[in-house]
């Protein structure tokens, strides 16, 4: 592996006009698999293996202060690095920026990020995987599973920079979209699943199938949406779509600030009225132990942090890069990572005792980023009232996603989610149901 | 687009790796009905320039061969990196050896080569480097200049370089298709709040329809400025009449992303039960169409060496045919249509859509909005999702504008999101622009293997749910 690395780095080094520099080398090995409920359609093997290499140097022209201008291309491992290092230099010195430098070398978090029986035999491990899906779905005569698409990749990294920066990783990956019928002819209904984890023993297929088999069952007999206004509940992936549909990773984000997209600054409030529920706290972090962001270092070198984005109600943190924490004149944290949130003070028992609305999966869930206002499509709902749990579909979920956090109470229970780790429930106390479809 | 001795050629290792790809489709097709080699280099460039910060940058590239072998029932296939003779010849022996024995014929034709390249009034490769950044600084300081209330205006060119070659039996091509995308995005600020709005033009090999006039810039701002004073839209049932980018997008979550051949072994896409039967009403013709010249999906091949035509999918009202890939038209025992797409070489194909599009009507804007008494205006759409099984639509639009007694209004709706049942969407259109305009973007299958897309249409009349 350090041969392709070593040939960049070496010319990288011989240009004096260079500020700064980073080589990345990353090997991708995969396997895929396909199937429907009948037989396995298709099979795919694959290999990556790419070196990026990113330039900073002082921008051509006269100006004071001078500028700076940053670059990246990108090689296949084992091609001559030279035309993509010129292109890159010739690249970056036609831009102009404020100076900012590279990061420095600093202690790597040991954050689990890699499978070992996943990294010794993907393909058998897909294969395995596959089989238990298949015999659950034999067992199951109502839900009928007739798409399982399996994706497994082992990935190993090492970063060099010319500040001193040497950091080698290795990762997994294991992704999954499946899809269970259920029902005949203009009846028929579908669930979609998709998860995507590090590890073999964070997917637990058997109860993944009962789940989603449950979910399918209801929406063939899910009625119509009720127009509702009162107690909305999330839990699970649900939860994890709304807590990672955007508006935190915009708003919190340094380069969202430096371009004035986002107002917050550290010290405010995040939320535009009174909070009624559960101080809201959150981390972005990349220490989450196979989390699906987690990274010991981000693609500018920058240690895996957990980062307090938002305090009792109040923002602290950008989530920035070397550059946009070197503008802002705060921390450098690297990527944003996954969301973390502690646990409450409640039971899920009491947070679903009263009668609510729980909302299950929705065909898309994308809030205004930089507002946080929503009207997402329901594909499954629970109305629950007098005992009765009363599956739905079709309705829009309306709201703000911040004014829902300033009134919500969190489980003490919880529990992860791959992007997701914190409280496995969510009680808001009003958002709006409408129903959707004209008819 | 213009076939005539194209003066882009594919990148040089793929050619010197082409002469050697007829022996590696002789051994896999020794234990194969059907076998393929495809090199595939997806590279680019992106600039960016703000207020405050400039950046050139090579996109990431994704550059690699497969192998693909497929007996009918099963596809198998071998991705590799970079075009490495050595290395294709050892994978198509294993990939070979992995298969049973006597399926193949090994017999591989001697057929002439066929090569297309993009071409432009201005091409895009003949623009150099520093030209393209200048155009997006000149572009910025325009945009900037354009309202004292702005705080961010940024320019984005994104250029995408797609080189193939495919071989198979009877089959060698090659091409090579510059795409060119230039965005503006604005960011005003007004009594401590922000707020934005952006356009984007692109075409397929050509610079000149990426220019921006004064208009354009000023109906950016605007568009921005309105979303200050924007309200929630009340969810109900209104009249909607849609720019062309939103009557793309419901083209393509409904009769695109429907109608994609490999949900139908699947028991995935309702549209099945309904082939030449009506699904809207008279006026709505939808195509699909990758060789449309300049449009900014377009591509002469797709990834499985079909050739580009254009697919009629529905036909005033009466929906005839999906758009397929190989395995799901040879499963279903159906003509093939040039639709079968990968997001790189990594990636398995599927049937995806290129550039789908509602076909012009006759009824001009003004006698369409004439017809409009009350109703919401929709253009700036943000994201859709397809619902192919329970044929909904959803799509999310930045904002929506007031229609009264036939004028657009300033009062503005933000965000505003369409939700309806296909059938009665489409049956509800009773008006169509003559001009058909195309949008860009990208295209996911759910949420992932992510395509570059067109879509686009003439106005429509329509009514459906907002919220």
């Amino acid at each position: 592996m350090a041969e392709p690395l070593d040939r960049a780095v070496e010319e990288l080094t011989a240009r004096k006009e260079l500020l700064g520099w980073t080589v990345t080398h990353r090997r991708v090995r995969g396997e895929q698999l396909f199937a429907d409920r009948q037989r396995v359609e298709a099979r795919r093997s694959i290999e990556s293996d790419q070196l990026i290499l990113d330039a900073l140097c002082t921008s051509d022209g006269a100006s004071e202060p001078p500028g700076c201008g940053a670059a990246s291309a990108t090689v296949t491992a084992g091609e001559d690095p030279g035309p993509a290092i010129e292109f890159a230099i010739a690249a970056a010195r036609r831009t102009r920026n404020q100076p900012y430098s590279l990061p420095s070398p600093a202690p790597l978090p040991d954050v689990d990020l890699a499978d070992p029986v996943l990294q010794a035999d993907l393909s058998g491990a897909l294969r395995s995987l596959h089989e238990r899906l298949d015999a659950c779905a034999s067992r199951d005569p109502a839900a009928r599973l007739t798409l399982a698409e399996w994706f497994a990749e082992a990935e190993e990294t090492h970063l060099v920079n010319s500040q001193g920066i040497d950091a080698r990783q290795s990762r997994t990956e294991l992704s999954l979209e499946w899809i269970v019928l259920a029902g005949q002819g203009q009846e028929r209904v579908e669930t979609l699943i998709d998860l995507d984890r590090r590890r073999l023993a964070d997917l637990d297929v058997e109860a993944e199938w009962e789940e989603i088999a449950r979910q399918t069952a209801d929406r063939h007999s899910a009625g119509a949406a009720p127009m509702y206004t009162g107690p909305v509940v999330l839990r699970g992936n649900a939860l994890r779509t709304f807590l990672n549909s955007g508006p935190f990773q915009t708003l919190g984000s340094g380069r969202s600030r430096f371009s004035k997209l986002s107002p917050w600054e550290p010290g405010h409030s995040i939320f535009r009225g009174e909070v009624r529920g559960d101080p809201l706290t959150v981390w972005a972090t990349r220490v989450i132990p196979y989390g699906k962001h987690a990274s010991r270092f981000d693609e500018e070198g920058l240690a895996g942090q957990r980062v307090l984005l938002v305090d009792q109600n109040v923002f602290r943190s950008y989530s920035a890069s070397q550059r946009y924490a070197t503008y802002l004149s705060v921390p450098a944290t690297g990527s944003f990572g996954d969301i973390e949130v502690p646990p409450g003070s409640a039971s899920v028992a009491d947070l679903i005792a009263e009668p609510h609305v729980e909302v299950i999966t929705w065909s898309d869930f994308s809030p205004e980023p930089t507002i946080g206002d929503f009207a997402a499509e329901i594909r499954l709902g629970y109305h629950v009232e007098n005992g009765r749990r009363r599956p739905f579909s079709g309705g829009l979920l309306v709201g703000n996603l911040f004014d829902a956090l300033a009134d919500v109470r969190w489980s003490a229970e919880t529990g992860f989610f791959g992007s997701y780790l914190g409280p496995t429930t969510a009680r808001f106390a009003s958002l709006q149901v409408t129903p959707s479809r004209a008819t | 687009m213009t076939t005539s001795t194209p003066t882009l050629t594919i990148p040089p290792p793929m050619a010197e790796l082409r002469p050697r790809l007829p022996d590696s489709v002789a051994t896999l097709q020794a234990r194969s009905p059907y076998a393929a080699v495809l090199l595939s280099a997806r590279e680019g460039i992106s600039i960016s320039v703000e207020a405050r910060e400039e950046e050139i940058s090579q996109m990431p590239r994704s550059v690699g061969t497969v192998l693909s072998v497929f007996d009918g029932e099963t596809l198998n296939e071998k991705s590799l990196p970079g075009f490495d003779g050595d290395r294709l010849m050892a994978a198509s022996r294993e990939l070979a050896g992995s298969l049973p024995k006597g399926r193949g014929s090994g017999r591989v034709e001697t057929v002439p080569p066929r090569d297309f390249a993009t071409t432009g009034a201005v091409p895009l490769e003949s623009l150099a480097l520093e030209d393209k950044l200048e155009r997006c600084r000149d572009l910025q300081r325009r945009l900037a200049a354009a309202d004292p209330r702005v705080v961010n205006a940024q320019v984005s060119y994104l250029e995408y370089d797609e080189s193939s070659v495919y071989r198979s039996r009877d089959a060698d091509l090659s091409q090579r298709v510059l795409r060119g995308r230039l965005s503006v995005f604005v960011v005003l600020s007004q009594n401590g709040e922000t707020r934005y709005d952006w356009l984007s033009k692109g075409d397929t090999g050509d610079w000149q329809p990426l220019d921006y006039s004064d208009a354009d810039l000023h109906e950016v701002v605007q568009g921005a400025a309105r979303l200050f004073s924007a309200e929630r839209i009340e969810p109900a049932e209104y009249v909607v009449v849609s720019g062309p980018g939103v009557s793309g997008v419901l083209c393509h979550e409904s009769f695109g992303h429907g109608v994609e051949t490999d949900l139908f072994p699947k028991e995935r896409a309702r549209a099945f039960d309904y082939i030449g039967r009506q699904v809207g009403s008279p006026l709505v013709n939808i195509i699909d169409d990758p060789s449309l010249p300049g449009c900014y999906s377009s591509y002469f091949f797709d990834d499985e060496g079909m050739l580009s035509r254009p697919a009629t999918i529905v036909e005033h009202g009466v929906f005839l045919r999906g758009i397929s890939d190989m395995a799901s038209a040879q499963r279903l025992g159906i003509e093939r249509t040039a639709n079968g797409r990968r997001q790189d070489y990594t990636r398995k194909p599927y049937a995806r859509m290129s550039n789908t599009y509602f076909g012009p009507g006759s009824t001009s804007m003004e006698e369409i909005l004439a017809q409009v008494d009350r109703g919401i205006y929709l253009d700036q759409w943000v994201n859709g999702m397809e619902d192919p099984q329970g044929w909904g639509i959803q799509i999310t639009c930045h904002y929506g504008q007031e229609i009264r007694n036939g004028k657009i209004t300033d009062r503005t709706f933000a965000p505003v999101s369409i939700s309806g049942y296909v059938p009665d969407v489409l049956g509800t259109i009773r008006a169509a622009s003559p001009t058909v305009m195309m949008d860009q973007g990208t295209c996911g299958k759910g949420h992932k293997e992510y395509v570059r897309n067109s879509s686009g249409g003439p106005s429509l009349l329509l009514r459906t749910t907002l919220g």
